[in-house]
């Protein structure tokens, strides 16, 4: 981690007390900063909290918003949810896939897209629904996603 | 200031903001699912228009009504006119409305919704009597899509922190006992006694007391938290204040699922605007009452829905659930007791404390008070957010509220409860309500309600919601961690046609024993929707598993094209038009030879099965599968012959007893594989249904006669005016086998008084009357009474007999009606008359004539068949004067005493549904004479299966399949598809159709045909992850 980093987290830190009940504010806060949760950045917070580097891990690993690798500059999330299910999801997801080339999880190699499927976004009456970066998209057709992707390159 | 007063101001301000603004109003639905169908552009568009326009005007944001189906909503308030709401706006459609209705006065109804409020404009209903309004009782909503959720004066001023005001000054335990009179049960989906769960946490031993708010809201396909939140999220905090005082907490916590930023947004902001205005913090309302409320932030995990995973989170830990007990309410958040309700708990405590107990209870049904929010989503017409009392029934919701099924679809049930849930069918109508949906194997849960359709298959949406308890299981429990996976591996092979029948059985335990051996709910519950398909639609997972066929052509693993799945004959459509489409019309015809031996006949009268599921459909319109068939049938040569195989004779013998299409099919395929084939039939010439049901106009004679010369040409034996009364006559004659297909030829009667009458008869013994040449006299008024195809047929019959007028009564209404909607369309086209919601009560003779007494009916609760029963209206008896009655209610098959064969209801024959065997030795049956009426492919694969069985009862192979068409060549790439719909089916002239039997369907030609076969998307050829 460079100065910067170090300083960017620090001052994310400084928000919070040294209860590890802040745990889950914290790593929010810092994937909010840093995209991701790097390696290092979970041994400070560890520190500032007064807990074990694996008790951060153990909950970074179980709650599905964290990620462990940077993720790419394009969010897409498709969601998978009853409703969007019902509703032909499933053939979105695929098109999606088909168009940038990656599976639900991954990042492109030019970390320029990344791929997830989310179970609900509580957009149900307007399924089926994607979501790119923060943007939601309702009633989606395998036309419209070569749209929307073309339009938020 | 002071409550009282800031409430005096606040109602003020609404008023005027309401009745008398002095500017004109423009009011955007931008909650998420707004903003999800597109309400910033929609924004951006308003504001510069008015700026362009240099129109003044008050912009104000609200939230979601619920009639999400129709967003973006925009409503309009001119002065001193009423609040005009319109729907499905979009950038062009605002900038007209601004346009016509601020700068003209024009209100352009026609884009318009609903008017909200007094007064009413010319050509506009009034929003809330709509009818996914009207049903709906919103309490909890109340607020949503008509205030500014951002704005605390707005929630004020229509009666909010009422609640509080009146709680504070009772004490805690009076308020508890005012919520225990209402009835009001947890609205989170367990249902518990929300008095009572107040009343454990007070009664708990410590001074430190934690309220949580759970808007976790994980459940796919519910939504309504969220909603409320974004749109009125003070409804929601005032309900933890009286609660938090009830219990005696100072504390409490709001805990949001990250994927809902907007709500955290609102949430924030309310609590400022709560701070400021001493609502929340210290000392609430000079009340000595002191609450602090904090939001903590979800982080991507279902289980920490379940309360004591929810508290280890917002611990800082991981989300894992511990046992209980104890229970929350005695050692909770860091072991101190906690309360934790539902968003929808706390929203309605604040609205029984504004209103009062009695008021609240007035609502829902005996054990279940109150209303429930529901997101009403999936394959149902409106979508939304909606709000009805406990208790109203299921198809009430689905069909008024809802609107019924996109496109028309069947209606297959609900899923309630989410992952947790189970499905409700179709024809079970239930009331909503806690007890009768856990009775039915379902659980009321958190309100989501799934509609499906025909086009679902169960056993997938088993599979679909085991992966969302699968993945999201924490790991904790052995029984829930391992049962969970092995649950879903079970149904991903069932899905992919590597089912084993004892699969059922093994889910079956399974799930029984994750229910008991899971510590919290997520594995308690996970294997219901397992189980409640299984005691629903037990048959989809037999059929999955035997025959790998999936109803709903939902399975991808086993459904190649939906098309050639659903076909009853398996035709192999995709390739057929892939053939028309490289204007090979021979090798087309061959294909579908392949399957069938009367391609003529149903590319001319088949309903289709495969146009309702293509997947074009899903973009545009459907291909013309049946149009292409026809044009492959009139186009095409002699190919298919070339490559045609017989076997060499067996020395076996078969007799088939009835030629129509069942017997015919039959009879081809077993003479292909080398048996001697006789048929009997009864009637003057062969061709059963096809030939005397079917009228001319639809399937010429020569046609079928075509048809019926190949199957002779293979060496069957058709021999015609021989009725058969005995099948052991036949094997005793030396038949190795008997196929007895003698359709359903039994009209059935009305069951009036006065139907013996010579100008009464039923549409079988009519049809082929016609058909033969007999001279029928049809007077200048006939009535048909029925809503089938064969009611349509003997209707358009009649008129071309020289009637004048042809009425149709049929019993329900024109969506119930299942006569081909086609067959209706060309019905009404040629002048019948089709009077809906009415049916015959007697019959007398009126001179020269008839005079048939008919009463109206209305539509009741719904039956067996998924459809709501007629029930006739007293006092609505009319009379007509008519000539003849037609009665084409039905049909049965009419088996002659001495073939003493077991049968079913309906008059069926009792056979092996797999073998088609009856129980005699040497005896089988098939067609219509087995299933009851249903149609010609059905019956032509029923000929298919009964070849197949009997050729390997004679001790044959059973294999008919065989390869007519040449390969196929490399075809040019798909390219993208645009929207495009099918062309205009050619039909002659209306004038000329109803004077003669002459076809009315014309056929494509070759170039409309090939444009259409391009339109396939070829889905046999996607590629398989």
């Amino acid at each position: 981690m460079n100065e910067t980093d170090i300083k960017a987290l620090d001052v994310i830190l400084a928000k919070h007390s040294e209860n590890s009940e802040q745990l889950i504010p914290v790593l929010q806060d810092v994937q909010e900063k840093f995209g991701y949760l790097p390696g290092e950045v979970m041994e400070r917070v560890a520190r500032h909290l007064h807990i074990p580097a694996s008790t951060v891990y153990g909950v970074a690993t179980f709650y599905a918003l964290f990620r462990l690798v940077p993720s790419g500059k394009r969010m897409v999330k498709v969601c998978q949810g009853t409703a969007c299910h019902v509703r032909g999801g499933s053939g979105i997801l695929k098109e999606v896939q088909k168009r940038l080339d990656i599976k639900p999880g991954e990042t492109s190699a030019d970390l320029a897209n990344s791929l997830e499927t989310i179970a609900c976004f509580g957009s149900c009456a307007l399924a089926p629904v994607m979501v790119v970066n923060k943007t939601v998209y309702g009633r989606m057709t395998a036309q419209k996603v070569g749209q929307i992707l073309k339009e938020t390159e | 200031m002071k409550l009282d007063e800031l409430r005096s101001l606040a109602i003020a301000e609404w008023e005027t903001l309401e009745k008398n603004h002095h500017l004109p109003r423009i009011i955007v639905g931008t909650a998420t699912c707004g903003q999800a169908a597109g309400a910033n552009a929609v924004l951006k568009t308003i504001e510069f228009e008015l700026a362009a326009n240099k129109i003044e005007a008050s912009l104000m944001q609200v939230g979601c009504i619920g009639l999400c189906y129709a967003e973006p909503l925009v409503d309009i308030v001119k002065p001193g006119r009423p609040r005009i709401c319109y729907g499905n706006v979009t950038p062009e459609k605002i900038k007209e409305i601004i346009h016509d209705y601020l700068i003209d006065d024009n209100p352009r109804s026609d884009l318009a919704l609903g008017t909200l409020g007094d007064g009413t404009v010319a050509g506009i209903p009034k929003l809330f009597d709509l009818p996914m309004l009207k049903p709906q009782v919103r309490i909890i909503l109340r607020n949503c899509g008509i205030i500014d959720p951002e704005n605390i004066k707005h929630y004020i001023a229509r009666g909010g922190y009422q609640g509080v005001s009146r709680a504070l000054s009772m004490t805690p335990e009076q308020v508890i006992a005012e919520i225990k009179k209402s009835g009001l049960r947890g609205r989170g989906g367990a249902g518990f006694a929300t008095a009572t769960k107040w009343e454990l946490c007070r009664k708990a031993a410590g001074s430190t007391k934690y309220i949580i708010c759970n808007a976790d809201e994980g459940d796919p396909g519910a939504f309504m938290n969220r909603s409320l939140l974004e749109s009125d999220p003070h409804s929601v905090l005032e309900g933890m204040i009286i609660g938090a005082y009830a219990i005696g907490a100072n504390e409490g916590f709001i805990y949001v699922r990250a994927e809902y930023p907007l709500a955290i947004v609102r949430l924030k902001h309310a609590l400022d605007q709560m701070i400021s205005n001493n609502l929340l913090g210290n000392n609430i309302l000079e009340t000595g009452f002191s609450f602090n409320l904090k939001i903590k932030e979800g982080a991507g995990a279902f289980v920490c829905g379940e309360e004591t995973a929810l508290m280890a989170s917002i611990e800082g830990k991981r989300g894992m659930p511990r046992s209980r007990p104890p229970f929350p309410a005695v050692s909770g958040l860091w072991g101190k007791p906690t309360n934790i309700n539902n968003v929808e708990s706390w929203a309605n405590a604040a609205a029984i404390m504004q209103k009062g107990a009695d008021w609240f209870a007035g609502f829902g049904s005996d054990k279940s008070k109150g209303t429930k929010t529901f997101s009403l989503v999936g394959k149902v017409k409106r979508t939304g957010l909606i709000e009805v009392p406990l208790g109203m029934m299921i198809n009430e919701i689905v069909y008024e509220i809802g609107g019924g099924i996109v496109n028309d679809k069947k209606f297959k049930g609900v899923q309630t409860g989410g992952p947790a849930g189970g499905c409700i069918p179709a024809n079970m109508d239930l009331p909503v309500d806690y007890e009768t949906l856990a009775q039915a194997g379902a659980i009321m849960g958190s309100g989501g309600m799934v509609v499906m359709d025909e086009d679902t298959c169960m056993v997938d949406i088993a599979r679909y919601f085991l992966s969302f308890t699968q993945s999201e299981s924490c790991g904790k429990c052995v029984m829930c961690r391992l049962g969970t996976k092995q649950l879903l591996t079970i149904l991903e092979n069932i899905c992919a046609g590597k089912g084993k029948l004892e699969d059922i059985e093994t889910l079956q335990n399974l799930s029984y024993q994750v229910k008991v051996g899971s510590l919290c709910g997520l594995g308690q519950n996970a294997p219901n929707p397992v189980l409640s398909t299984l005691r629903y639609f037990r048959n989809e997972y037999e059929e999955h598993i035997k025959k790998h066929h999936c109803a709903a052509a939902a399975c991808r693993d086993i459904v190649d094209a939906p098309c050639s799945h659903t076909c009853p004959a398996n035709i192999d459509v995709p390739r057929y038009v892939r053939f028309v489409a490289d204007n090979k019309p021979d090798a087309a015809l061959a294909v579908i030879q392949e399957k069938i031996p009367f391609p003529s006949v149903c590319g001319l009268v088949c309903f289709p099965p495969c146009e309702r599921k293509c997947r074009r459909g899903q973009l545009d319109e459907a291909i013309a599968i049946r149009m292409l068939k026809r044009y492959a049938s009139e186009n095409g040569d002699g190919l298919w012959k070339q490559n045609l195989k017989v076997a060499s004779p067996t020395g076996k013998r078969v007799a088939v007893v009835g030629s129509g299409p069942a017997g015919l099919t039959a009879a081809y395929y077993l003479a292909k594989l080398g048996h001697s084939v006789t048929v009997f039939e009864a009637l003057p010439e062969a061709g059963g249904m096809m030939r005397f049901g079917i009228p001319d106009y639809r399937l010429p004679k020569n046609v079928l006669r075509n048809e019926i010369k190949e199957i002779e040409n293979l060496g069957v034996n058709i021999k015609t005016g021989i009725r058969i009364n005995n099948t052991d006559g036949l094997l005793k004659e030396g038949y190795n086998a008997v196929f007895v297909a003698i359709g359903a030829h039994q009209g059935m009667k009305l069951g009036v008084e006065g139907e013996n009458s010579p100008r009464v008869s039923d549409c079988v013994t009519f049809l082929r009357d016609v058909s033969l040449g007999k001279p029928v006299t049809i007077g200048k008024r006939a009535a048909v009474i029925g809503g089938g195809n064969a009611a349509i047929d003997s209707a358009r019959t009649a008129r071309r007999l020289g009637a004048r007028t042809v009425t149709i009564f049929y019993r329900r209404t024109r969506e119930e009606m299942p006569a081909d909607p086609e067959e209706i369309e060309q019905a009404i086209a040629e002048g019948i008359n089709i009077q809906y919601l009415a049916a015959p009560l007697r019959i007398k003779k009126q001179g020269d004539a008839l005079e048939m007494e008919c009463i109206r009916m209305t539509l009741g609760a719904v039956d067996n068949s998924g459809r709501k029963r007629p029930e006739p209206m007293a006092g609505s008896e009319y009379k007509v004067i008519i000539d003849n009655v037609i009665a084409a209610i039905g049909q049965q098959p009419e088996i002659p005493e001495q073939f003493d064969l077991p049968v079913a209801r309906g008059n069926v024959i009792k056979a092996d549904p797999d073998t088609l065997a009856v129980e005699k030795t040497g005896v089988f049956a098939g067609g219509d004479a087995l299933s009851g009426p249903a149609s010609v492919i059905a019956a032509i694969a029923s000929g298919r299966q009964a070849a197949i069985s009997i050729d390997k009862y004679l001790g044959g192979s059973g294999s008919i399949d065989e390869t007519l068409a040449p390969p196929e060549k490399e075809l040019p790439p798909l390219e993208e598809a645009e929207e495009q719909r099918r062309p205009k089916m050619p039909m002659l002239p209306v004038s000329r159709r109803t004077s003669s039997f002459d076809e009315v369907e014309l056929g494509y030609s070759r170039p409309k045909a090939r444009e259409e076969a391009k339109r396939c998307l070829r889905c046999d050829k996607e590629k398989r992850e």
